[in-house]
């Protein structure tokens, strides 16, 4: 019969959902069952536009499609805004700058066309990197500026480190990754998408520690730092039986991953300088995950001394709630949670300043 | 014959229209048979509209369609309704029929009266593919765990598969529809079939989805796809 799949008895996917049903429940109300059903149908991707690649041909070819890149379209938006205000003559907070050379194209909301997949250069450079739109937001939040050397804790399998050098005003950056197989993955996308000459050693390093004992290896360091968790990865607990962290024999892990998380934020909050920022972000839903390690990190450092501030991303999801949902009412940081309009995300992030 | 003077000057159109003598003579048979059934007049107009085809159906044969309609189970009244409302009826072979209503009694185990009422709310049926028949009784009978009488009761079968899929398939996402379990239960309680498909869609998405046109729409979309795609591997491993 074609209806009766060969499913385990158990599987791991009805166990996450079971588990999501309890807690997003009473986390997100109303919102759950939109999120829910978002979340078991096809997500909806973005390409990150390859600025190192022969680019502009393929742009075109974007936009002729019908995306548009949602991040240069925020920026024009809000400098227009800015502008109204600058000449009321009230300007109060300064205008959040996005880092203008990232762009993410995206289908309009409700258009479920996918992107076919980037074909290279005539140099074998890939013109777009095909992600969870919603992923570049943590790279957005960080705001890099010119001249910076920032920190990617953990960057496999890369999506995030591509669009970090998208920027190109990073004067050194560091990845890592604990996974010795995984941090090859990242090199791979490397050399898939950035030339030779911008990943010389005196701009680039990668590495395969284990990023919670950072701090014995550098300190007080960095002006960026993105903290990018593993987590339960809440879309794919929820759809895929492969290497679901759901799974029994996972149990002990995913009950150890708030404190493995805590762990990692700490030690990236200990590589930034005094002044510099840090990121936290993870693609799960999961208050446990996302505030309270927030939280639980924030108190930790104090009693280390090391004293930070939350910096509100609400110019940011003012300027992106067009492209995507963001949950209303967080505490700490700010989660774009999926629609079947605009089918991306979880993320999670928040961005913190060390003030000594 | 009672036809007001429009009517019956269509009628004569209709019929003359029917090139040659034979076809005529047909005509009024088929005419004669839907008065016979106790149609009025502007009913077997309707009729005739809907359903060229009769004019070439000869008397004998709607007779014997009309009869074994009866044997069925369509009693006086439905049988006039089914007819008026679905004429093609009349010109499916009787063996056809019979073959249809084995089946469902068969392969869905439905009992006469049922069959004598799916006949009767939904008449087309019998020209539906027996596959597609099967896949969609065992869909909501599996899948949504739903038994036959409440099948009947809400007139499932004048939905179409993906009418039926759509509309549970977003409940069941959103976490408001569950399968069964082997004694029938569920943790929650899911809404009954009829609430599923025969509200009409503002009310189905305010009421029982509690979702958004707009969230409706794209998931329409999505699911299509993923259907299409689902077919398509079946087929390229059934191919290897
Ligand atoms: C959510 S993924 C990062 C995704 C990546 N930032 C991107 O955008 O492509 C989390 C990563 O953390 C890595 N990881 C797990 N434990 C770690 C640890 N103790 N130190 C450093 N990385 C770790 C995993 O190997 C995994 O690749």
């Amino acid at each position: 019969t074609k209806w009766a799949t060969s499913l385990p008895r158990y599987p791991a996917t009805n166990m996450a959902l079971q588990y999501f049903d309890a807690t997003c429940s009473l986390q997100l109300g109303q919102l759950w069952p939109s999120v829910r059903c978002s979340l078991l149908s096809e997500r909806k991707y973005g390409a990150l536009l390859n600025n190192f690649s022969d680019h502009q041909a393929v742009m075109s070819d974007l936009q002729d499609q019908g995306c548009w890149d949602f991040v240069s379209a925020t920026q024009v938006e809000a400098e227009r805004s800015e502008l109204k205000r600058s000449h009321g003559g009230n300007r109060e907070s300064s205008p959040l700058s996005l880092s203008a050379n990232i762009k993410c194209f995206v289908f309009p909301r409700g258009d479920i066309t996918r992107f076919k997949s980037a074909r290279p250069d005539q140099y074998r450079l890939l013109g777009y990197y095909l992600l969870d739109a919603a992923s570049i937001l943590p790279c957005l939040a960080l705001d890099v500026q010119e001249g910076h050397s920032v920190l990617d804790l953990c960057a496999a399998p890369g999506g995030k480190t591509l669009a970090l050098l998208q920027t190109q005003a990073i004067r050194f950056l560091s990845v890592n990754d604990s996974s010795v197989a995984r941090t090859s993955r990242v090199k791979n996308v490397l050399h898939s998408f950035v030339p030779k000459h911008l990943l010389s050693t005196d701009r680039l390093r990668v590495t395969s520690f284990d990023g919670t004992h950072w701090s014995a290896f550098e300190r007080d360091t960095y002006d960026r730092v993105l903290v990018d968790v593993p987590c339960t990865t809440d879309r794919h607990s929820a759809t895929e039986e492969d290497n679901n962290i759901f799974s029994k024999i996972r149990t002990g892990e995913r009950k150890r991953l708030p404190q493995l998380q805590m762990d990692l934020l700490l030690a990236g909050i200990k590589a930034a300088r005094p002044g510099g920022e840090v990121v936290y972000s993870t693609c799960s839903l999961s208050q446990l995950q996302n505030q309270y390690v927030v939280q639980q990190a924030l108190h930790l450092a104090r009693q280390e001394g090391i004293h930070l501030e939350v910096v509100s991303l609400q110019p940011l999801v003012h300027m992106l709630s067009g492209t995507f949902n963001f949950a209303p009412d967080l505490l700490l940081g700010e989660m774009v949670v999926p629609h079947l309009t605009a089918n991306f995300g979880p993320i999670y992030m928040c961005r913190l300043r060390r003030l000594c | 014959m009672g036809f007001t003077d429009t009517q019956a000057e269509l009628l004569h159109q209709t019929v003359s229209k029917a090139a040659g003598s034979a076809a005529a003579q047909q005509t009024l048979s088929a005419l004669t048979t839907l008065f016979v059934l106790g149609l009025n007049p502007s009913s077997v107009l309707k009729v005739l509209e809907k359903c060229p085809e009769l004019h070439h159906i000869n008397e004998s044969q709607l007779n014997q369609r009309i009869n074994n309609l009866r044997k069925l189970g369509l009693v006086e009244g439905s049988l006039q309704r089914v007819v008026a409302h679905y004429p093609q009826i009349l010109t499916v072979p009787v063996k056809r029929i019979k073959t249809v209503v084995l089946f469902i009694r068969e392969k869905c185990l439905f009992t006469v009266q049922q069959v004598a009422e799916i006949l009767r709310d939904s008449p087309a049926v019998v020209q539906e593919d027996l596959d597609q028949l099967e896949y969609k009784f065992q869909y909501v009978y599996f899948r949504m765990g739903v038994k036959q009488a409440e099948m009947v009761k809400s007139k499932l079968f004048r939905f179409s598969l993906e009418e039926v899929r759509c509309r549970h398939c977003f409940l069941e996402r959103r976490g408001l529809y569950q399968t069964p379990d082997k004694k029938g239960q569920t943790l929650t309680e899911n809404p009954k079939l009829s609430q599923i498909l025969h509200l009409d869609l503002e009310t189905y998405l305010a009421d029982v989805a509690r979702a958004t046109a707009e969230e409706y729409d794209t998931f329409g979309k999505m699911i299509e796809r993923e259907w299409k795609e689902e077919v398509w591997r079946e087929r390229d491993m059934g191919a290897d």
